[in-house]
């Protein structure tokens, strides 16, 4: 799924990153804690939050997430915005609550993080 | 009209602590691990998914009146946490998929599409 | 542990590729109208074992060497393939990942799928298991090579250096209670890891590793340390605080355990992950504690010399 996808089917406003929106991302994972981010996150995947501190930049910087997307209106400040452009991480916002956005991403073909322990697990 | 029994079983969740009403209709849902939001924005019948684990999160399912709370990758709810879950009748469930894959399939089976629950921010 | 590395890999892999990109385009059809009997030459001169039935570019069946033999069987080689041909057929989109095509492939038991494009139903392609672990192969050759590429670009600092024993340490100052810098070492560091052109699998390890340590020190001390030395073979990553200690670290491993204050939890950290994420990334963790004194943790990460 494309980012322009995510904000067409979000109805998202686009805080950096207008020129990254044909960027593919793979796996849409949603988490308001740090570690679970970094334990559970996959290169690639796209990270829903309703946090907008800094740490969610660096959080996002060190689990290789291609692209953030803020829930429920929220906005990060210029400083936070600042520190994402200078690691050239796409930031998009939704006004969305998280419950409706993760259903309509899975809902239009998004995948999640599970499905890769638990096939592992299978076999 | 959905119950939390149909989707224990629909969404294969396991059921840790199980005193509480599985008949309830489940009235959308909310996605947050953070208790002050769930606090304000979380409504009355929704199922809560959250990947917190520790016994306030039964005191915040009590005071808003929630259906029952999710949880989410594969975590077990501490000791303490189950107590007081039964003592105040809040079904605890936990499963082995991430939010992301639960809300996923919680909102195919029609949950969470009303507009009451979009609207809010 | 490498094996198991790969295996992610691939799995990975299943996720970024579409159906579309490994399947076969150059399909054999049949349309619905030819005779069993035509469906014969077809199956034995392209040396196939099944085939969908395409009218007007539509899918509108599938015959395989099975359906063929039992019309044989009975002798009906003059009917139509329409009325031998299974109609409701199993099908994959071209814009699908692979893994629902792995999926698929168990869950049927069938030796192929036609693929069709999303929404209009026309025939695009069709993929078997072959086609599966070729695309894979495939990719799996190109991103080894992009890594070799990356690698190499990087830097050739230790081939450089001559010396019986390297090792490059970097130090980092954690300053307690700042939100505002929180992640900021274990950001460097992986930067810094990265243009040492240290395989990004390792990389990823020993920033997680990093982070986790630096917010601890951030979360629950005054201040403390990160230190950071890389030889060929390792990487050690050395946290040290003189913060309050830890009195039961055993209790602090269990996945859960926290005594993070809510303020803290609502920044989005001690859910009681953090050491978990640690030993979870290390190949060897150590940690020793005195209460009131500091904690001092070790992690190392092993890097595969090739």
């Amino acid at each position: 799924m494309t980012l322009n996808e995510v904000k067409e089917i979000l109805e998202a406003e686009v805080i950096i990153g207008s020129d990254k929106l044909k960027m593919e991302v793979k796996i849409g994972c949603a988490a308001d804690s740090m570690s679970d981010i970094l334990a559970f996150a996959k290169p690639g995947a796209l990270l829903l939050t309703g946090l907008t501190n800094p740490q969610v930049v660096y959080t996002s910087e060190i689990s290789d997430i291609k692209a953030i997307c803020f829930v429920r209106g929220k906005k990060p400040d210029e400083k936070v915005i600042k520190l994402a452009k200078s690691k050239n991480l796409p930031m998009l916002m939704t006004h969305l609550p998280m419950f409706e956005s993760c259903g309509r991403l899975y809902a239009n073909g998004l995948i999640g993080i599970g499905y890769l322990d638990i096939e592992k697990k299978n076999g | 009209m959905i119950t939390l029994k149909e989707i224990i079983q629909k969404l294969n969740l396991e059921v840790m602590s199980a005193s509480g009403d599985f008949d309830r209709e489940i009235r959308g849902g909310y996605v947050s691990d953070l208790l002050s939001d769930v606090i304000a924005n979380s409504k009355e019948g929704n199922i809560w998914i959250t990947l917190q684990t520790h016994p306030n999160i039964v005191a915040v399912a009590t005071l808003k009146e929630l259906a029952g709370i999710i949880i989410v990758n594969k975590r077990k709810p501490e000791d303490e946490t189950l107590k007081k879950a039964e003592e105040e009748n809040i079904p605890v469930m936990v499963t082995e998929l991430s939010a992301f894959e639960i809300v996923g399939g919680l909102y195919e089976l029609g949950i969470g599409r009303a507009t009451e629950n979009a609207k809010e921010v | 542990m490498a094996e198991d590395k790969k295996y992610t890999k691939i799995q990975e892999l299943t996720y970024e590729l579409k159906v579309g990109n490994v399947m076969t385009k150059k399909v054999v059809t049949v349309s619905p109208k030819k005779t069993i009997y035509k469906l014969r030459n077809i199956l034995h001169t392209k040396r196939i074992s099944g085939t969908p039935v395409v009218d007007k570019g539509k899918l509108v069946g599938i015959i395989s060497t099975e359906d063929f033999m039992k019309c044989l069987a009975k002798g009906e080689t003059n009917i139509p393939v329409e009325e031998r041909m299974t109609k409701k057929v199993e099908t994959l989109y071209a814009d699908e990942p692979l893994v629902h095509a792995v999926r698929k492939f168990d869950q049927y038991g069938f030796g192929r799928f036609p693929v069709i494009e999303r929404g209009k139903g026309k025939l695009v392609g069709i993929i078997t298991k072959g086609d599966i672990i070729k695309g894979l192969l495939k990719k799996l050759e190109i991103d080894y090579h992009k890594e070799e590429i990356h690698r190499y670009r990087a830097s050739h600092i230790f081939e450089d250096i001559v010396a019986d024993r390297t090792t490059l340490t970097f130090h980092y100052n954690v300053v307690g209670e700042d939100f505002n810098r929180a992640g900021e070492s274990a950001s460097g560091l992986k930067r810094t890891l990265f243009r040492l052109g240290i395989q990004p699998d390792s990389v990823r390890r020993a920033a997680i590793a990093a982070y986790e340590a630096e917010m601890n020190i951030v979360v629950f001390t005054e201040g403390g340390k990160l230190t950071v030395s890389v030889e060929t073979h390792r990487i050690k990553i050395e946290a040290s605080d003189s913060g309050p200690g830890i009195p039961d670290i055993e209790q602090a491993m269990q996945p859960g355990f926290s005594t993070a204050p809510e303020r803290i939890r609502e920044l989005g950290f001690g859910a009681g992950m953090g050491l978990l994420n640690i030993k979870n990334c290390a190949d060897k963790m150590n940690l020793t504690s005195k209460v009131g004194k500091g904690t001092h943790l070790e992690a190392i990460i092993y890097l595969n010399q090739r």
